[in-house]
Order: structure tokens, then sequence, then C-alpha cells
């Protein structure tokens, strides 16, 4: 079976910060989101690089916003997903539970 | 402590470096997000550590960036690094041919200024192999459409690698380091052909939209 149309770890952990963050997602609020919840520190260029590779895939689109003065006068760009991400996120995350279905990870091999 | 964060502004060369990387889709809204950021961190921490933090992403963007780019066009980017490396191998040698050229056209000449001739030989020779590096720098990111800083540094970094292992086995030999000062002036100069390319291109493509 081909590999084409799963999602990568970054990308899945993308897809379901925009999913969160519904309207209010550009790069900020998905960058911070993202660290917020992984715990991990993650660049605004790692971030954009999923982000434009997501787009070219089809699995979400962009629209800029207006300039303000506290980004140096610079426009936001908004991203949402598409119909065709969420069925991705739908079949990463079914092929994560099959996969985990019946096994205790907590503590099994500490 | 925070020190006037309403006036902090993100440091000039981290913001220089990172906008040379950053594709024309994104040209607004990278540094728009790191500078919002920034002014955040900086009313919050300190400039301090706003400054920090600025410059730790810059450096991750650039690496993300820079992967980006030769992932999204491998083959048009290998082209224009390995016509640059031809190009080099041409340009490197010119130098000498022209000083050579000229010392038997102008014999008289150089024998009453003997001392124009040394600095010929020996600095203008520096000088004019650099100017040779920023053309191949600025032939490979006009060639490089779009991706002129991943072909740059893709080549500096080939050229760089191959030519310090050359200059180490040199300077074993003789103890001489000025090979090595060559090689790696070399690979800086590549890279800022390809800055200046970037930098025109980028200016070429705000000035109208300002205007």
């Amino acid at each position: 079976m081909s590999g084409r149309g799963y999602l990568g770890e970054f990308e899945h952990i993308i897809v379901l910060a925009l999913l969160r963050l519904e309207d209010r997602a550009y790069g900020v609020t998905v960058r911070q989101e993202i660290e917020l919840r992984t715990k991990r520190e993650v660049s605004i260029g790692a971030v954009y690089a999923t982000l434009d590779r997501l787009e070219s895939k089809g699995y979400v689109k962009s629209h800029r916003g207006d300039p303000t003065p506290e980004r140096g006068g610079r426009s936001k760009r908004f991203f949402q997903v598409t119909a065709k991400g969420i069925k991705a996120v739908n079949r990463a995350q079914r092929a994560l539970r099959n996969m985990t279905a019946g096994l205790d990870l907590i503590g099994s091999h500490s | 402590m925070k020190s006037q964060p309403e006036f902090a502004q993100p440091p000039r060369i981290a913001t220089w470096l990172v906008n040379l990387f950053i594709p024309a889709e994104d040209g607004e809204s990278i540094p728009g997000d790191l500078h919002e950021e920034f002014s955040h961190l900086a009313s919050k921490s300190g400039i301090a550590v706003a400054r920090s933090w600025y410059w730790r992403q810059t450096v991750k963007t650039i690496a993300h960036l820079a992967g980006m780019g030769f992932r999204v066009a491998p083959w048009s980017t290998t082209a224009a690094v390995v016509g640059g490396f031809l190009l080099m191998r041409f340009v490197s040698g010119l130098p000498d041919k022209l000083l050579a050229a000229a010392t038997d056209r102008y014999l008289t000449y150089w024998s009453t200024h003997f001392k124009a001739y040394m600095f010929c030989a020996t600095d203008g020779m520096f000088i004019a192999h650099l100017v040779g590096s920023v053309f191949v720098g600025c032939t490979v990111a006009l060639t490089a459409k779009k991706r002129e800083m991943v072909a740059t540094m893709t080549l500096a970094l080939v050229l760089g690698a191959l030519g310090i292992a050359a200059s180490l086995v040199w300077l074993a030999k003789t103890g001489d380091v000025w090979m090595l000062a060559l090689q790696c002036a070399d690979s800086f100069a590549i890279l800022m052909g390809g800055a200046i390319v970037r930098t025109r291109r980028s200016a070429a493509t705000t000035l109208p939209s300002n205007a």
C-alpha cells in the first residue's frame, strides 16, 4: 500500500492545531499551540515549511489578513483545513487507533 | 528589567538573514510572525530574552527553509550548483592568466613599477580571485530562480568542504594557513554573491507595492 495520502507526525500535529484554533490559525498561534500542548520548542520555519507542504497537497488553504503595526506593518497568513485535510487526519487517527488497540503502553517498557 | 520594549526592534542582521531564505509567498507572514512574537516577548521578559529567542528562531528557520528549498526543486538546484562548480573551476584560474598576459605585454612598465607589480601579484590576485567568486555566486543565484541562497549555500558548502580538506593536507605538509584562509574566503564570497542577487530581487519586488 502506498504511503501517499498519509500524514507525517509533524503534519498531523499541525493539522490538529489548525482544527483547534479554527479561524485564529496563523503562524504565531499555530507555533504557540504546538509548544503549549507538546512541550517542545518549534521554529516558525518548521511550521511554515510544513504548512506550505500541506497546502501543496491540498490539505490546507490560506488567505491573507490585514497588516498590523505590532507586526511591523506586515500581514498575517491565516490557514484553514480543507475537506481533503480532514479526511487525511481522520485516516491517520484511525490508523493510530488500530495500531495501538489492545496495547498496554503505559509503563510497558519502563 | 525591561528596557523600553515599546521601541524594541528585532536584531537587524537576523532579520536580514532570515529574509534571504524566505520564499516569496511567505515574504510578509514569516517576518511579521517573528516581529509579533519578539515584541510580545520583549514587553513580557525583556529585550535580552527576546533577542536571544529571535536569534534561535532565525537559525532554526533558516535551516528549515533551506532544507525545504532544496526538497521543492532538487534537480534545478543541483544543476545550478554543478554549473557553479564548473564555472568556479574556470574563473579561479583567470586572475593568474590575466596577470601573466599583462606582465608579458607591459614588461617595461612593470620593470619600473615593481611595487605595483608586487601588489598585483599578491593582494591584487587575492582580490581578483574573490571578485571571481562573487561573480560565480551571482551567476548561480541568477540561474536558481527563487532559491538563490539555497543554491549558493550548497555550492559554498561543497567547495568549502573540498577546499578545506585539500588545505588541511597542504597545511600539514607546509604549515601554511594561507590556502585555508583563501578557501574560507571563497565560500564566503560565493554566499555574498547570492545575497546580493537575492537582496536586489527582493527590493525589485517590494518597491512597486510601497510606491
